[in-house]
């Protein structure tokens, strides 16, 4: 029960202390609208004819140029959230001085992680929000109740994520250069799970990585629920995979995250990046 | 030594800080070879799934970008991406790098021009601009085994550096104006942002409303890139984009101009207020 109560504290706090910055608040919408969602969007729209997106139709087999680009956001954000809004933030608080601080606490490492993972969600919520109301008013999103379907699917994505979150932050703790990694990792991992094209499109090299990850399944899922779109694979294999993916993940991440910080303790490293 | 060899000696000198500054973080160069390599790739991918090989898709592409090339029309767009992205995280918020390390008042009690701090760091950033699109030409080679012919290459890289001065006057319009702001990373990310969506980086201008083509028509980035990728695509030559280039010096000037003033300005402000070193 403290856990619990020590994981909503630790989400107060960072709600709190992100809500202090007002343009980075507002750059949680505006920078996926300028990075991806409209220029993606134009992209597309450049190549339909007669104005349907009959390219796309053929490739993925639906033809909802926005709901393919917000969907494949969504889990892009997502994984964004495990990227940033909890490896790097543990960086940042590393950089700032105050992560001993938070070692010295009762509070069970594996906690600050959750908890962090919990305030990023709510901002992720947040943004997703906004994101789909300008979708819904300026690109013609269309939103239909079988997405609801998909929900699993997104469910055991976020537990993925958390647990591929741990092990982010095992790896950041130890590394000197992490905003380069996160940076560079969080596009690699979104581009190989399909946030933006069909996995199928990857250089046959990379595809068995794409494979490998439990997001390529969750964003299929989404497509295949919320736009009719063609699957990868069955889609009853698809959730066996995601959910076989998820639960491999929660315990690799902690094991890293563990090993990462019994390596800091004996190397006395908790104040050195 | 007359007053002007002194201040270009300073203003050398300011550029080979900022080169030798670079070379202490190498980690810098890393991305500057795995953003124009990956960033573009993707993006051709994604235009891979969006045309799904349909000839009609293609030639509506065509249609509206001036080639069905989705490949190297994305690489030049993002050529100027990673340019602009080096320019405004670099020169751009080298002033506002001063003000933040406590150098800023060091460096203005210095017997060199007021110009010398506002346009020396953009020296520094030609080596990097140089292996961004370095990288972007070999990632076009390799991953995609496309090489445009020599003389439209060497055609582009005129114009590449004929655009030099209009991009060196925007980031230092854009070093002046942030030291006035408290955040300055969501202020590069806007700026940047609204480069994207006008100039026609990853998407052809022809596809935006006709007040934003308006608009993009008096920033540098849009002719350059559209006239990069007309000697790349359509086999136009510089003396038929010879227009445009005159129009990019002209925006060149007037911008240079404009930076001087907002700096002359902010500086006479922090004079009599005293903020230089708060922020």
């Amino acid at each position: 029960m403290g856990e619990i109560r020590a994981a909503f504290a630790i989400a107060r706090k960072e709600i709190r202390a992100f809500s202090r910055y007002r343009i980075a608040v507002a750059s949680t919408v505006f920078t996926p609208l300028y990075q991806f969602i409209i220029p993606a969007f134009l992209f597309g729209a450049a190549f339909a004819v007669n104005g349907r997106a009959a390219g796309l139709a053929a490739t993925v087999g639906t033809d909802d140029l926005p709901g393919f680009i917000f969907f494949g956001g969504l889990i892009g954000g997502l994984i964004g959230m495990a990227f940033w809004g909890v490896a790097f933030s543990i960086r940042m608080e590393m950089d700032t001085g105050t992560l001993e601080a938070t070692w010295l606490t009762p509070t069970h490492h594996e906690t600050v992680v959750i908890g962090r993972a919990l305030g990023s969600l709510f901002w992720f919520a947040i943004s997703q929000v906004a994101l789909f109301a300008f979708g819904i008013w300026v690109l013609g999103l269309r939103l239909r109740l079988e997405m609801l379907l998909a929900l699993p699917a997104v469910l055991c994505a976020i537990l993925a994520m958390v647990g591929i979150a741990y092990l982010l932050a095992g790896i950041v703790l130890l590394i000197r250069e992490a905003n380069f990694f996160v940076d560079t990792a969080n596009f690699l991992f979104g581009m190989l799970s399909g946030t933006a094209f069909p996995v199928t499109l990857l250089p046959g090299v990379l595809q068995p990585i794409a494979f490998a990850l439990p997001t390529t399944y969750a964003i299929d899922i989404l497509r295949v629920q919320a736009l009719g779109a063609r699957p990868l694979f069955d889609p009853a294999l698809e959730y066996v995979a995601l959910v076989g993916l998820t639960l491999v993940s929660y315990p690799i991440g902690r094991w890293v995250f563990g090993r990462a910080e019994e390596t800091m303790r004996r190397r006395g490293m908790l104040a050195q990046y | 030594m007359s007053l002007l060899a002194a201040d270009l000696r300073a203003f050398f000198a300011a550029g080979l800080k900022e080169v030798r500054q670079q070379r202490r973080y190498p980690t810098l160069f890393l991305g500057q070879l795995f953003w124009p390599m990956l960033l573009p790739a993707f993006w051709v991918l994604m235009g891979r799934a969006y045309s799904g090989n349909d000839p009609q898709a293609l030639a509506a592409f065509a249609e509206r970008a001036g080639s069905s090339n989705v490949a190297i029309f994305v690489f030049v767009g993002y050529a100027m991406y990673n340019w602009l992205s080096a320019l405004l995280w670099g020169a751009g918020t080298a002033l506002r790098q001063e003000q933040l390390r406590g150098t800023l008042e060091a460096v203005f009690v210095t017997p060199a021009s007021r110009l010398v701090p506002l346009f020396g760091p953009g020296v520094g950033m030609l080596l990097p601009m140089a292996v961004i699109f370095a990288s972007n030409f070999l990632a076009l080679r390799f991953f995609f085994g496309i090489f445009p012919p020599i003389g439209a290459v060497i055609q582009a890289a005129v114009i590449v550096v004929l655009g030099i001065p209009a991009l060196y006057a925007i980031g230092a319009l854009f070093a002046a104006s942030v030291l006035r702001f408290g955040e300055v990373a969501p202020v590069v990310q806007l700026i940047r942002g609204m480069f994207v969506l006008a100039c026609g980086i990853t998407f052809p201008v022809a596809m935006l409303p006709l007040w934003a083509q308006v608009w993009a028509k008096i920033l540098p980035p849009t002719y350059i890139v559209d006239d990069i990728r007309r000697i790349l695509l359509r086999g136009d030559t510089i003396a038929d984009v010879a227009g445009d280039v005159a129009i990019v010096l002209s925006l060149a000037v007037v911008t240079g101009i404009l930076a001087v003033a907002v700096f002359r300005y902010l500086e006479m402000s922090a004079r009599r207020t005293g903020m230089l070193g708060q922020f």
